[in-house]
């Protein structure tokens, strides 16, 4: 339940706090965002004027299978990761956090992964996953065609996302679990709460602000995911069809191709379709964000 | 405690926003190209770095005629090259002289960016193939011609050994590779022929060699309804199933190249422009591997049966640029004799102009590589340009999707060629 | 004898809580251990292919451990980039990104989650759209800025893209919301303006999370390639990761060389990263949360 604030310090105050922030966000990024919009309803190549071409951009998208096999590429991609990526980046977190020794050695070594350059990400688990000669298929005894499988190579790509986004989440995540004092939790314990029930009951309310932003921020990564597959699948991978997000058809049409106009139009129904899942999240808020402490 | 930090806070911003500043002044010679006290600084934009020093040396005797110009050669890595030339274009910041290659020349050419360079290029020196990776749409020149290239058979002597079989020559034909891919697989359980699904290292060779075509000569329409283009691509694809062949999931995550020098296949294609490289990343196979011509179609439906598909880099430099007579003015020493034959002296590529081929050839037998890079000369009598038009962007991706899909039977072979031949035909008439 | 019983009750329920408190620490240890590996392990990988042969690394199937480990491409990745430019143009970018974020996000933030005005939603609105683009979209136009004011290849042109941060908006703009309205009132019980209240009191509670979004905001900056590479021609003027791209050959890369110039760019991360943690964690425990 929020309370209104009761702080009346003139309208002008507010502007003057968001006038950097906003000023910027408008020439750096809002600006660029129309441009593309416009860009969507024309036909332009790399160079030359764009004409204005009306729908044509968004017909020829919406018949597209392959445009439809990009969508719910990156919807999958998004359950793959979002809800096990933010869970197991909870849990390091809360371990983190504990009266573990070592911390300071565990929190650098979960950490690593942030700061490794992505083309050795790719490369390291590129070698992983080879179905030939792979550590994995090897150690396993396996013949998975974890990259070259249709319906595996994103599950893998998903793996490798998962990987990178542990401590990146986990960071962002023991902020708002270090903000609970630790008083609430002996007290529970004096009242005989187990671990578990201590877990739901203070752990995760508490943090839930923390918990609301990092699920945002990486449903809006998973859903504009572009590098990671464009390094882990190449161009002649059979299973490339049932892998490419969006934005990977985003880079091939506006990039590659030329094709500026169709290009934008895929970003903007990528971004429409950020906007409407965040939308859920902001309506779902209300039901269990707890900003009141 | 507060207020100090406060001021700490401050100082760190001051300091900051001129330690900023000064990094503007600071930033290294000849960064911007410009010119200051009669002195003109050039950027020299390419992609590969294993060609830095070559470009350098070429940059440098430049410069020792010309000692108030001074060049600097600035490396992209090739996957953000072309962003990046992008965003020069439309901010008018083009680096003075570009390499340019032929999947884009025609759409920088035709939007006006190029300077035409007609005039400082002497087109007796260069071949037809190397002039036309340089032209526009319009026939005119807008890039010196830098290199040219070609797909060699790259084979390795010990498998063969092992198996007793004899080195690929020039009367080598499709079934001589399939054989004596059959009994190095027999004797030495390795692969024979690494036959992948690419275009200029793969089947476009074998095409051209059966007297078929990818794009009719108008470049209005695919030639994937030929007969010979299909009796290639037949034959093609089904290489994949003998068993001395892996198939496109194994080349999807292992290229042929890295199979190859690990020793696990017996030959693939190969272009002149990686040649050095290897010779230099695997010093411990010299003397164990070679490179042969092509082998010929034995039936083509027309032509002798010889093609290696050629393509080749030019220089450019933009219609626009803040210096461009300077930059004229060097172009023409890169296309001059001395120009390529420096390019061709540090191996970095074979040079376009004719009758310099021996330069790059000798590098090798300078730094005792054991490779008969002379083949790769001898096969651009029958050297094919590459396809390419300026709808090829286009449905350069949407073709190669199709032939992993008569790879994977998904579909046949029928089927894949005739949709090929659509969606060539399709972007060709919508540009 | 009633006490004893009771107390007796309680030893027993301390010491099966203690049975129980070991367990769950032996679980977590190995848990974290496991996941430690995992995370540990590509970066071994790094190491090792740094010091074999490019042959070596390219070897199918790999191999693990180096033939004859050598530091050869160490060397050669130091002579191949200004390591110590790339450092000192790393660095920069990320103090500037650093304090550009923290400032103006925590302002921002300040003001959406505590302050009213008209048009607060819309304007909060503008945040979240920036976080839902894709940030391919902002290269071209941005650099046309850049360059219409004429300062590509200068640390400026590196922060540009980062003078305001949306992400650390409304990270921010969370804790903030966290922050009871009490405190406020108090301050301004005692005599404070707005701004005073926001520098005084809210700020400096909002320790965790400015942490947090710093090491946000390095690590994004750091891993940054493609737009450093765009606005800054000159190597000297590069980031790391930039810098480190331009070792990539069209077709061949000599990924020990390629390892080694990453290794090296790694390690003043990491030193950063422990050097922070230490600063603001471990403050925080101090002050104890509210």
């Amino acid at each position: 339940m929020k309370k209104k604030s009761k702080i009346n310090s003139g309208a002008s105050w507010g502007y003057a706090f968001i006038a950097p922030t906003i000023i910027g966000l408008c020439a750096l990024n809002i600006w660029p965002f129309i441009e593309t919009i416009i860009l969507s309803f024309s036909k332009a190549h790399k160079f030359g004027a764009a004409t204005f071409t009306g729908l044509d951009n968004y017909v020829r998208m919406f018949s597209s299978m392959e445009f439809w096999q990009a969508t719910w590429n990156s919807v999958y991609f998004c359950i793959l990761t979002v809800p096990v990526g933010v869970f197991l980046a909870l849990l390091v977190a809360i371990m983190l956090n504990s009266r573990i020794k070592a911390k300071m050695t565990f929190r650098a070594i979960y950490f690593l992964p942030m700061v490794v350059a992505p083309a050795a990400v790719a490369m390291v688990w590129k070698w992983l996953f080879n179905a030939n000669y792979g550590i994995i298929n090897v150690v396993f005894h396996a013949h998975i065609d974890w990259l070259t499988n249709p319906n595996l190579a994103i599950v893998s790509c998903a793996i490798v996302a998962i990987w990178s986004a542990i401590g990146y989440d986990a960071v962002l995540l023991l902020s708002g679990l270090q903000n609970v004092p630790k008083s609430l939790y002996e007290a529970a314990s004096l009242d005989g709460a187990s671990k578990l029930q201590q877990f739901f009951h203070i752990t995760l309310p508490m943090t839930s602000p923390t918990l609301f932003v990092v699920i945002i921020m990486r449903l809006m990564a998973s859903l504009k995911v572009y590098d990671l597959l464009y390094m882990m699948i190449s161009e002649s991978n059979p299973a490339l069809l049932n892998t490419q997000s969006l934005m990977y058809l985003f880079y091939r049409e506006s990039f590659v191709i030329g094709n500026k106009g169709y290009g934008s139009a895929i970003v903007i129904w990528t971004v429409f379709l950020i906007g409407a899942v965040t939308a859920l999240q902001f309506w779902g808020q209300k039901k269990w964000v707890n900003y009141d402490v | 405690m507060k207020k100090k930090m406060k001021y700490l806070g401050i100082l760190a911003v001051v300091v900051a926003a001129i330690l900023m500043f000064a990094g503007c002044s600071q930033s290294g010679s000849g960064s911007s190209s410009g010119s200051s006290d009669g002195q003109t600084n050039l950027t020299f934009a390419i992609w590969d770095k294993g060609q830095k020093d070559g470009m350098e040396a070429i940059a440098k005797a430049y410069m020792e005629k010309h000692p108030n110009v001074k060049i600097e050669v600035q490396v992209t890595d090739w996957s953000e090259y072309w962003t990046k030339l992008e965003a020069n274009v439309n901010s008018n910041t083009l680096p003075d002289i570009f390499w340019m290659h032929t999947n884009e020349i025609l759409e920088y050419a035709d939007a006006g960016i190029l300077a035409d360079v007609s005039d400082i290029v002497d087109t007796s020196h260069f071949s037809d193939a190397s002039l036309s990776n340089a032209k526009g749409s319009d026939g005119k020149l807008y890039g010196v011609p830098k290199d040219k290239d070609s797909i060699g058979l790259v084979y390795n002597k010990e498998l063969f050994d092992q198996a007793g079989v004899a080195y690929p020559n020039e009367s080598w034909t499709w079934d001589d590779i399939v054989s004596a891919s059959q009994k190095i697989y027999d004797k030495t359980g390795k692969y024979g022929y690494m036959a992948y699904a690419d275009e200029q290292l793969g089947y476009w060779n074998f095409v051209y060699q059966a007297g078929g075509y990818i794009l009719s000569p108008d470049k209005t329409k695919g030639g994937f309804d030929q007969p010979a283009t299909k009796k290639a691509m037949a034959f093609y694809t089904g290489l994949q199933k003998y068993d001395w062949c892996p198939d496109q999931n194994y080349f999807a995550e292992n290229s042929p190249g890295d199979s190859f020098f690990s020793g696990k296949g017996a030959m693939y294609l190969e272009g002149s422009w990686n040649m050095l490289a290897e010779c230099e990343n695997y010093p411990e196979m010299n003397g164990k591997w070679d490179v042969a011509v092509l082998p010929k179609c034995p039936d083509p439906v027309s032509g002798d049966g010889r093609a290696t598909v050629t393509n080749g880099l030019t220089y450019a430099t933009a219609a626009k640029g803040k210096n461009r007579e300077a930059a004229m003015d060097f172009l023409k020493f890169l296309g001059s004799e001395e120009g390529q034959r420096i390019q061709g002296e540090s191996g970095a590529a074979i040079p376009a102009y004719k009758g310099l081929e021996d330069t790059w050839v000798n590098v090798f037998k300078n730094k005792g590589y054991q490779l008969d890079a002379q083949k790769f000369i001898d096969m651009l009598a029958y050297g094919v340009p590459g396809p390419n038009s300026i709808s090829r962007p286009a449905w350069k991706t949407e073709v190669n999707a199709e032939l992993l899909q008569i790879y994977s039977g998904a579909q046949t072979l029928d089927q894949g060629l005739a949709h090929m031949q659509t969606l060539i035909n399709q972007a060709s008439a919508e540009k | 004898m009633k006490n004893n019983e009771a107390t007796i009750d309680r030893n027993q329920k301390m010491k099966s809580a203690g049975a129980a408190r070991t367990r769950s620490m032996t679980l977590i240890y190995v848990f974290l251990i496991l996941g430690g590996i995992l995370m540990v392990f590509p970066f071994v990988w790094m190491i090792l292919t740094s010091l074999k042969t490019n042959a070596e690394a390219m070897m199918i199937p790999p191999t693990f451990f180096p033939v004859a480990a050598s530091f050869a491409s160490f060397t050669e990745a130091l002579t191949s980039l200004p390591f110590p430019r790339l450092y000192w143009n790393t660095a920069l970018l990320i103090i500037f990104r650093v304090l550009c974020a923290v400032a103006f996000s925590s302002m921002a933030g300040f003001a959406f989650a505590k302050l009213e005005f008209k048009g607060k939603n819309i304007l909060f609105s503008l945040v979240l759209i920036q976080m839902m683009l894709p940030s391919q979209i902002f290269i071209i136009p941005q650099y046309k800025m850049l360059a219409a004011m004429g300062m590509t290849n200068t640390i400026f042109a590196l922060v540009f893209p980062g003078l305001v941060s949306a992400f650390g908006t409304f990270f921010l703009r969370q804790a903030y919301l966290g922050i009871p309205d009490e405190i406020i009132e108090a301050a301004y019980l005692d005599g404070c303006n707005t701004w005073q209240v926001f520098t005084r009191v809210l700020f400096p509670l909002t320790k965790g999370p400015v942490a947090a979004i710093s090491i946000f905001t390095a690590v994004f900056a750091y891993t940054d390639l493609m737009w450093p590479l765009i606005a800054n021609t000159d190597l000297n003027m590069m980031t790391l990761s930039s810098g480190l791209s331009t070792l990539n050959g069209q077709f061949t890369t000599n990924y020990p060389v390629l390892m080694a110039g990453s290794l090296l760019s790694m390690l003043p991360m990491v030193i950063l990263y422990l050097v922070f943690q230490k600063q603001f964690i471990e403050g925080i425990a101090m002050t104890g949360g509210k």
